[in-house]
């Protein structure tokens, strides 16, 4: 429907960018100084800011080095200028072709209602970061989730380990460029895996008793529906 | 005599149960009668009759489908006419399984272990595109149909089903049971007590689902990438 041809040409074209379309982007919104947190953060942290952009129109991306990431997290959520105090999401970002996996951590602040995103870059062979959990408490299960589908691993969290994937799962991390959209092994022997998941290996009676009161939980035989198995 | 009836106190394997029932039926046996009679085929249809017009769900809904499931017991299309507006929660309750919505490796063996506790007579509805054949969903994490993990009667396709075709599918459960006789008791009914919690279809079967072009995880998204071309449209099409 346009004028260049016919709207299989846009297709190919591919999408354009949002500065070729909007044409002159909106006064100030991609100047770094139209964020305070990204001014006062390179004046605070100098050198550890690497770079700053502005992605899709108005979210400011501010990437730092992956060594001080709790060090500027908690600036940014300590300082009162700025308080962070939202923790909206630790995700990760694989780019593939032996690129750096970039981790992300979307914050917001409610007070002053401003969103920053700030990212850290670590290479294929060095996938080692500081958790932020003792920060924001809901970076438990996001940095969990980061490590089962990308396999970073995050210093000091308290529990790490798989939370979407199967506890057994053991094809790798899936998010990764490099692994196969269909899995790792064959069909038979996933199938076969699942269905010998064993839920006792990970957690205690006690974990495992109904509405958390002692005492109450039905007896739970060894890994078997049948019943108890029969006396010798 | 009893399933586990025998000395050493194994159970007995299916082989076992059905040339019991086998047994029994020459013997002339309550339920194992060689040739049909009369009282037999009397007593058949009202066990029958009883069974399709009473069928209690057990709603395994998981995703989109669960939704249309919904939709069918609901006033407009209404599964109450059947006998089926009482949805069991429980599975000691239910007699027809109707899987509605993707399932996922990590949740296969709650599906197994659903469909174990539920009691003889059961049947199951696969309903829907990826609970019969993983659906658009053929990546790491999704079954490739639950006939891997349980047997299956019926199969319903769409994604989702229409209301109308969750009710067909549930029509020819009640069609299946209707043609079902008691004396086939040992054949149809028994199954073998060492399968439980196992997968239902074998490595075998399993792997001869997965051929060149899909349910192969030999493909990654590069590899099974399609050229395509501009398709060829008429001049008389608006543009």
């Amino acid at each position: 429907m346009d004028e260049n041809g016919s709207a299989f040409d846009a297709v190919e074209r591919g999408p354009e960018g949002s500065e070729r379309s909007t044409g002159t982007p909106r006064s100030g919104i991609g100047d770094p100084a139209s964020h305070p947190s990204v001014t006062a953060l390179r004046a605070r942290f100098g050198a550890t800011v690497l770079h700053h952009e502005v992605q899709a129109g108005d979210q400011h991306v501010v990437f730092v080095d992956a060594a001080s990431n709790r060090a500027v997290l908690e600036w940014l959520r300590d300082d009162p200028e700025h308080r962070y105090d939202l923790l909206v999401d630790v995700t990760a970002v694989d780019y593939g072709g032996g690129n750096p996996i970039q981790i992300v951590y979307q914050l917001w602040s409610v007070g002053h209602k401003r969103a920053l995103r700030v990212k850290c870059e670590l290479p294929l062979d060095g996938l080692s970061i500081d958790s932020v959990v003792p920060l924001w408490k809901t970076a438990d299960w996001l940095e969990r989730e980061v490590f089962d589908l990308f396999g970073v691993d995050f210093r000091d969290h308290p529990d790490l380990r798989r939370i979407l994937m199967p506890q057994n799962y053991a094809e790798g991390h899936p998010l990764r460029k490099d692994f196969p959209l269909r899995g790792r092994f064959s069909r038979a022997e996933q199938t076969r895996r699942a269905l010998s998941q064993d839920y006792h290996d990970d957690y205690t009676p006690e974990a495992l008793e109904v509405g958390g009161a002692p005492g109450l939980a039905p007896p739970e035989p060894n890994g078997s529906i049948d019943g108890p198995e029969e006396a010798p | 005599m009893g399933l586990r009836d025998r000395e050493g106190g194994d159970p007995l394997s299916l082989a076992e149960v059905q040339a019991l029932g086998q047994g029994e039926a020459r013997q002339g046996g309550l339920l194992g009668f060689g040739s049909p009679t009369f009282l037999t085929t009397k007593v058949d249809f009202v066990v029958n009759w009883a069974r399709r017009n009473s069928l209690w769900p057990m709603p395994f809904g998981t995703a989109c489908c669960a939704i249309e499931m919904m939709a069918s017991a609901a006033s407009n299309f209404d599964l109450a006419r059947f006998g089926m507006e009482r949805m069991s929660f429980s599975p000691r309750q239910a007699d027809v399984l109707i899987c509605a919505g993707r399932v996922p490796y990590k949740l296969a063996p709650v599906l197994r272990r659903i469909w174990d506790q539920m009691m003889q007579p059961k049947w199951s509805i696969s309903m829907g595109a990826c609970a019969s054949s993983g659906g658009v969903f053929d990546t790491y994490s999704m079954v490739q149909g639950i006939d891997t993990i349980i047997p299956v009667d019926v199969y319903v396709p769409g994604c989702p089903p229409r209301p109308e075709g969750l009710i067909y599918g549930l029509m020819m459960i009640q069609e299946k049971i209707r043609h079902e006789s008691l004396s086939d008791h040992y054949t149809l009914r028994a199954e073998d007590p060492s399968l439980v919690g196992r997968p239902h279809a074998d490595a075998e079967e399993v792997e001869a689902l997965a051929g060149p072009f899909g349910n192969s995880t030999q493909q990654d998204q590069l590899t099974s990438l399609a050229q395509t071309t501009r398709p060829e449209r008429s001049e008389d099409l608006l543009p």
